[in-house]
Formats: C-alpha cells, structure tokens, sequence
C-alpha cells in the first residue's frame, strides 16, 4: 500500500490571520490611546497608591459582615427567582420535547435576548422602575440566572432519554407528566450543578451591581474609594477573595457530588 | 380460536391494517385478525417484520396509515389527545429496555402507570393519593419484588428491572398487556421467569396479554396462540402447540437456525 503524501502545508493562510490579526490589535491600540510608555511614566503614581493601600485596615473588617451578607442575599434571591423560572424556559426550548415548533422559536429568541444583555443592562433597566439598591439588583441577578441556567439545562434536556417519554406517553400521561415524571428526573442533578454555578458568577455580579448603587460590598468599596481611604480598600479586596473562593471551593464541592 | 370470533369478546380487531413509515418503509399491510379477551398470543418474526409495530398500532404509538385498529370495539384514535390518553390508560406496555428512571426509586417508577389516573400537578409533585400508592405496592407484590420499592430502579439487575416494567404496566389496571420484546435483553434463565410472571398475570387476573419474542422455542412453549409476521404481512396465525418447524419457515422465509432458539440450558 502506498504511503499517503503529506497534506499541503497552508503557509499563506497561517500568515494572512497573523497579518489580519496584527493589523486589527494595531488599528485598537492606536484607537484607544494603549501605551506602554504611559504606564511606565505613572509608575510613580501607582506606587504611591500602593503604599498607601498597605496595611489593610483590619479594624474596619468587622464592618464588612453586614455589606458582605447583603451581597450574598442579592446573589441567594437572584439565583433562587431564576433557577425556578429558568425550568420552563430550558423546557420549552429543548427541541425534542417542546410541545411545538412555534414555542419552540419563541423560546429559543426570547433565551437569546436575555443572555446578549449584560446584567449592568438589566439592573439599569430595573433601577429606573424600583430605584437604585438590593431589590434592582436581585432582579438584574433573576434575568441573569435565567438566561445563564436555561442555556445549559436546555441542553441537559435535549440528550435526555427519549425512551422514557415514552414510556411516560404509553401509559396514557399529558405533556405535563411526560416532562415532570420522564424528562425532569433523568436530569436534576445538572440542573443542580447549573443553579449552584450561576449562584457562584451571581455573587461576583452583585459586588459589580453594587458599584453601580445595588448596595453590598460593592457600595462600599465605592465610597471607601472615593474618599480616598485604600487601606480599607485593600481590607475590602482581600475580603472579597476570601469569600469567593470559599463560595466557588463549596459549589465545586457539591457539583462533583453530583456528577 | 378462529379469526372470527363472536364479537362480544373481541378485545382487539385489525382490518385492513396497514402502516407505511413517512421513509417509504412498509411497517405493516393489510393485516386483519381478532384477539379475544383473556387471550396470550405471541407474536413472531424475524427483525423488521413488523412485531413492534403491529404493538405500536395498538396503543397509538404508531398510527395507522389505512385500516382500522379496534380495542373493545372503540377505535384506536389517531390524532394525540384525551381520547388517545384514555385508550393508553387501559393498555399497559412492556419494553425490551425495560425503560425506566434510573436514578428514581422502583415505587416511583410503578407510580408512573397511574398517570392518567391522577391530576397532573399531584403525580408531577409526587403528591400520589393513598389508593394508587397502594395499587402500585400490589403490583409490586404480584411480580414479587416489593421488598426493592424503596431501591432506586437502576441499581436492579436486568430481570429484576423488567419486572418492575411489568409491575409499571399492572399498576395502570390494564385489560391489555403489550410486551415488545420484553426477555431480548435478559439470560435465558431470567427469561423464562419474567415469560412465567406474564402467564401466570394473563391467567390470574385474565388481562389480554400479547408477546413480540423472536426466539422460537420460547414463541412455541408459552404461545397459547402464534401469529406470524413476515414483512408486515400476517403469514401464520395459529396455536402454539400445532406451529412446526415448516411453519417458522415460512414466518423466517429461511431454515431456523441457532440463533433464532434460546437454547434452553437450564429448565
């Protein structure tokens, strides 16, 4: 048997998304005025800063609980009001049990929408309707945590046994039943692992909605910044650390648990 | 056991039946034939002959393209809805892959024949009325596996997993059992006890029982009545203990061979 030859190699194709790319950082570089030099220059700034940042200031850590558990509670009822209504939402948009084509597109754009709008988008949206503070920002959470677990419970749903529906349908259940006793059942335990993730991106985005005036940690870390206080900024960062990574090392935890 | 039985017991009557597949393929043609109530008829054929779907045809499953389907004189529907729903409710089926929720437990699986029983939002909140719950932990008893109610179904072995399927179908109080190919995934010695466990539910509780095997021997020791599929034809129809091995030539349209026999090594 003949040795196969070599495929050809696609020199001018690697070289042209090279030029491409190069090209394309270039034109953003100039565009938005990126320079090293400029860093280089304000390092003396930056080091300042640093300095002042060092020590943390401990003694403001105790006022940090009552920030810290608002935060948790925005992300707990964001992910709780969206974990719920993201069920119907990645049902109705799993193909193979969609009770129609027709639902089936509606859901799937309405999906779409939710998840190209950024979760500053929403808190905006609903800070317009009930003012600034926890609740917006437990309502931007909710959209979020919709549109993050529906995505990935939609397709949980689409690998589902189909074999079971059946079952379901042969002795003589509804749409409902086939869904809650056929469908439901075979995939809980992702849907779990997809509700304790968007509680662990949940926690971050409400530190961000809270520098934007949803209250948490957020907030503060805003006030302190503005007046100029780092070292309680500091004290503030390394908080945050801490608990995000005790938050993301117990969801992991758990998730492994799962699957 | 003729074709054309006095109507009053028919349980089920296929005329003209026939099933064309939206691809072209011809599931079944022109059947015709009355099952009478109490009756256990296996049903063979080689792989494609049309065993699945003549079952299919009888719950709806697989809807008629000409002919009609009858179960107790009532059309089988065929657009889905409540009437479908409720010729199902009477029809309990039995699958090769047993088909059920692994990670739930065996009592919540047999729960699943009461379906059409109870409202939807109390079965799907597992809020089940006493009463089914009891019928369901009688089925359980009657296929002798009630002590494993509680186990969760997928950690069951092969046989213990097909008797909860048939426990699944008892539990909806069905006048007909369908069973498609239900011992093709099991051992030989398991098979004969879960073909046991349908006999002996056919004779006790006089349910219309109807068999899809495609091993002769097992067509031949426990069909009372043998109907032969061959390319969606009906090619035989008979008792079980008159079928030769002519006969399953021509249900197979070739010699039998090894494979088509269960090779009986312990019974």
């Amino acid at each position: 048997m003949n040795r196969p030859a070599p495929p050809p190699r696609r020199l001018g194709l690697w070289l042209t998304i090279l030029i491409g790319l190069g090209a394309m950082t270039a034109w953003s570089g100039i565009s938005i005025g990126f320079s090293v030099s400029e860093l280089v220059c304000n390092a003396a700034g930056g080091s300042r800063l640093l300095r002042e940042s060092w020590p943390p200031d401990f003694a403001f850590l105790p006022r940090l609980i009552g920030p810290f558990l608002e935060t948790v509670q925005i992300a707990l009822i964001g992910t709780v009001v969206g974990a719920v209504i993201a069920i119907p939402v990645a049902v109705l948009a799993a193909r193979p049990v969609s009770p129609n084509w027709l639902t089936w597109i509606l859901d799937r754009n309405f999906m779409n929408i939710l998840r190209t709008l950024p979760d500053l988008f929403w808190a905006m949206l609903f800070a317009t309707a009930v003012g600034f503070g926890p609740l917006a920002g437990a309502l931007a959470l909710s959209v979020f945590s919709v549109a993050v677990i529906s995505k990935l419970f939609s397709e949980s749903v689409e690998a589902i046994d189909l074999n079971l529906t059946e079952a379901v349908r042969a002795s003589g259940g509804s749409w409902l039943q086939m869904i809650g006793l056929g469908t439901l059942p075979q995939v809980w335990p992702q849907y779990a692992a997809y509700v304790l993730y968007a509680f662990e991106l949940n926690v971050r985005g409400s530190m961000v909605l809270g520098l934007v005036g949803a209250g948490g940690i957020g907030m503060i870390l805003e006030t302190q910044r503005a007046n100029f206080e780092y070292e309680r900024v500091t004290m503030i960062v390394l908080a945050v650390l801490v608990v995000v990574l005790l938050i993301e090392q117990f969801s992991i935890a758990v998730r492994r648990r799962l699957t | 056991m003729s074709a054309t039985a006095a109507s009053n017991d028919v349980m089920i009557r296929f005329r003209g039946a026939g099933v064309t597949y939206p691809n072209g393929v011809v599931g079944l043609q022109d059947v015709s034939l009355d099952i009478r109530q109490g009756e256990f008829v296996v049903i063979v054929g080689s792989s494609g002959a049309g065993k699945s779907t003549f079952l299919r045809t009888i719950n709806g499953l697989t809807p008629l393209s000409t002919g009609t389907v009858e179960v107790s004189g009532q059309p089988v529907p065929r657009r889905q809805g409540r009437d479908l729903r409720q010729l199902r409710a009477r029809i309990g089926m039995v699958f090769q892959d047993f088909r059920l929720v692994r990670r739930v437990s065996v009592l919540n699986n047999v729960l699943i024949g009461r379906v059409a029983r109870v409202a939807g939002w109390r079965s799907v909140l597992n809020l089940w009325p006493r009463a089914d719950v009891e019928l369901a932990f009688s089925a359980l008893e009657r296929v002798g596996i009630v002590d494993k109610a509680y186990t969760r179904a997928g950690e069951l072995s092969g046989g213990q997993q097909q008797r909860v399927g048939i426990a699944r179908a008892l539990a909806q109080e069905p006048e007909v059992i369908l069973a498609d190919e239900p011992v093709a995934s099991l051992d030989p010695v398991t098979c004969h006890q879960v073909m046991e466990d349908l006999l002996r539910i056919n004779r006790e509780l006089g349910i219309t029982t109807l068999v899809n095997l495609h091993f002769l021997d097992l067509a031949r020791r426990y069909g009372q009545r043998i109907i032969g599929l061959q390319q969606g034809r009906l090619v035989f129809d008979g008792a079980g203990r008159d079928v030769t091995d002519a006969d399953f030539q021509r249900i197979y349209g070739r010699r039998p061979e090894e494979d088509d026999f269960l090779q009986e090594a312990s019974t």
